[in-house]
């Protein structure tokens, strides 16, 4: 069986010179729930809009369930469901044309459109808020807004930028709990995140990067044992080399 | 309809859409400016301007009117919208979808395209009423106003894909568009005017467009109509590869 996403060698260098993505090689199973961590300017986001197709590798090859992102974008993006890190809702839509419009950029027919909107609108409770416009919406709803319109054309791959952050706590689990149903009834998930526990909770396996690079890669368990730490927040702190901040030492530094 | 000709529909439905919800902006207020040329220049000055070509003047300046505000409108719509889409980052949910290069391209041009030939529409029947508008020759006159609009459609996505701010788009519209559009002349005869500026606006482009959608209505050009249409259609097409070429390198649209 093809792999969700297969990213080999991926390089992507801005004209500006800077190298965000220094040779980056990840396979991602199907059906996995798969975590991406690192600080900020690792090349997470980048990353995910090559796969996307926001932005465009210098170098290196991209492939969503077999499908070059690249040479045969229009199937592999057909796979894809992309909720960025950003709010980035049309404020000329109103919710149910935000999620009419973004099937219909997808090739969905209307009346498949009109049942699927409907259903997640319900999903998201957002129902009440069909006929709003956007910019209208609270931050709570643009946020479960953007992971339905991600949803709408039925992905058999969800990448999640950073979608808890500045997120109230019911909000946050309400995501979880939805995201954790769609990836027990077969939809692959990438997830980036900065919430540690949020990736020890829900993601099998976890890569780390930095500079650029996955420098680690493995279950959370596996990730501690290779730093030698307790916990994967530890592990983490090795990877920035900020490990005088663990817990572990502040509790134990404790009087 | 297949799938890409629902995506195609839609893409130009959402540009449709958007204008259609701010229409006292994009419709109304020009068609008031057209309205108040009419009545200055028409009927307050034109009373006492002789007549032109054996036109009455208000009759002479129509033709500039219709076409001057098709450019206008098909410009400033691609520009604004596609810059106000880059601003919100809300045009990434086009840019990850299946959509082609030229699929993009065509949806934005027909944005503008389509909001010029309403307005355009609007301030012929609203000419004809007041006075009598002749149509002497059609074959020339549709072609040549689809052209023109198509031309500044497309000159609007180029400047909406190049612009950072909305001030790089009231540049182009006041300092390059404005002017070859009235020293074009909108509102008299070339031949009115003093040397050198009769052979300055020999160099004006749309000196040819007006003459052409001139010679559709009232019969009567100072240019030479084959190469007008001639010179536009290539023109237009150039403009077009342009932009394709720039939708197909992903310039400024995708990182």
């Amino acid at each position: 069986m093809a792999l969700a996403l297969e990213i080999n060698e991926l390089v992507k260098r801005y004209p500006t010179g800077t190298e965000a993505l220094k040779g980056v090689s990840l396979e991602i199973e199907d059906g996995e729930f798969f975590g991406l961590l690192g600080p900020n300017g690792a090349g997470k986001s980048t990353l995910i809009h090559c796969a996307t197709g926001l932005a465009q590798p210098t170098a290196g090859a991209i492939r969503v369930f077999g499908h070059d992102a690249v040479h045969h974008y229009a199937e592999a993006r057909l796979a894809v469901g992309l909720a960025p890190q950003d709010l980035n809702l049309d404020h000329f839509l109103t919710t149910a044309e935000t999620l009419d419009y973004h099937g219909g950029y997808f090739g969905m027919p209307r009346r498949e459109r009109r049942a699927r909107a409907t259903e997640l609108l319900e999903a998201f409770s957002l129902t009440e808020k069909r006929d709003d416009r956007t910019r209208t919406l609270s931050g709570g709803m643009k946020r479960r807004l953007i992971l339905a319109r991600a949803l709408m054309h039925r992905p058999r791959l969800l990448i999640l930028d950073e979608p808890t952050a500045g997120v109230d706590v019911e909000l946050r689990l309400e995501l979880w709990h939805y995201v954790q149903r769609i990836n027990a009834e077969g939809t692959t998930i990438l997830l980036t995140t900065h919430y540690l526990e949020e990736a020890e909770q829900l993601c099998d396996r976890i890569a780390f990067m930095n500079d650029g690079r996955i420098v680690a890669q493995g279950t959370s368990r596996e990730l501690a044992e290779s730093y030698g730490v307790a916990s994967l927040e530890d592990s983490y702190l090795e990877l920035v080399g900020r490990k005088e901040l663990s817990r572990a030492h502040v509790a134990g530094d404790q009087p | 309809m297949t799938a890409t000709q629902i995506r195609l529909f839609t893409l130009v439905r959402r540009e449709v859409t958007r204008f259609m919800k701010i229409k006292r902006q994009t419709l109304g207020a020009p068609m008031l400016e057209t309205f108040l040329y009419i009545s200055v220049f028409g009927a307050a000055l034109g009373s006492r301007i002789d007549k032109l070509h054996g036109f009455d003047y208000v009759v002479f300046i129509v033709p500039g009117l219709i076409m001057m505000a098709w450019a206008m409108n098909a410009f400033s719509n691609n520009a604004s919208s596609i810059l106000q889409q880059k601003f919100q980052r809300a045009i990434d949910d086009q840019l990850a979808s299946p959509a082609s290069p030229l699929e993009l391209l065509l949806a934005f041009s027909l944005g503008g395209f389509l909001r010029g030939m309403i307005v355009s529409t609007i301030t012929f029947t609203a000419a004809a009423l007041l006075v009598s508008i002749p149509v002497e020759h059609v074959l020339v006159l549709i072609p040549s106003l689809f052209l023109v609009g198509f031309f500044f459609a497309q000159l609007g996505v180029l400047v909406g894909v190049r612009a950072e701010q909305f001030d790089d788009i009231s540049f182009y519209q006041t300092f390059l568009l404005t002017p070859l559009i009235f020293l074009g002349g909108v509102f008299y005869s070339a031949e009115l005017l003093p040397e050198p500026f009769q052979t300055l606006t020999y160099f004006d482009p749309v000196y040819y467009m007006i003459g052409l959608v001139r010679y559709g209505f009232l019969g009567y050009s100072d240019t030479s109509v084959a190469l007008s249409l001639l010179f536009l259609a290539a023109a237009t097409l150039a403009l077009f590869a342009t932009n394709y070429r720039l939708f197909t390198s992903g310039y400024r649209l995708r990182a």
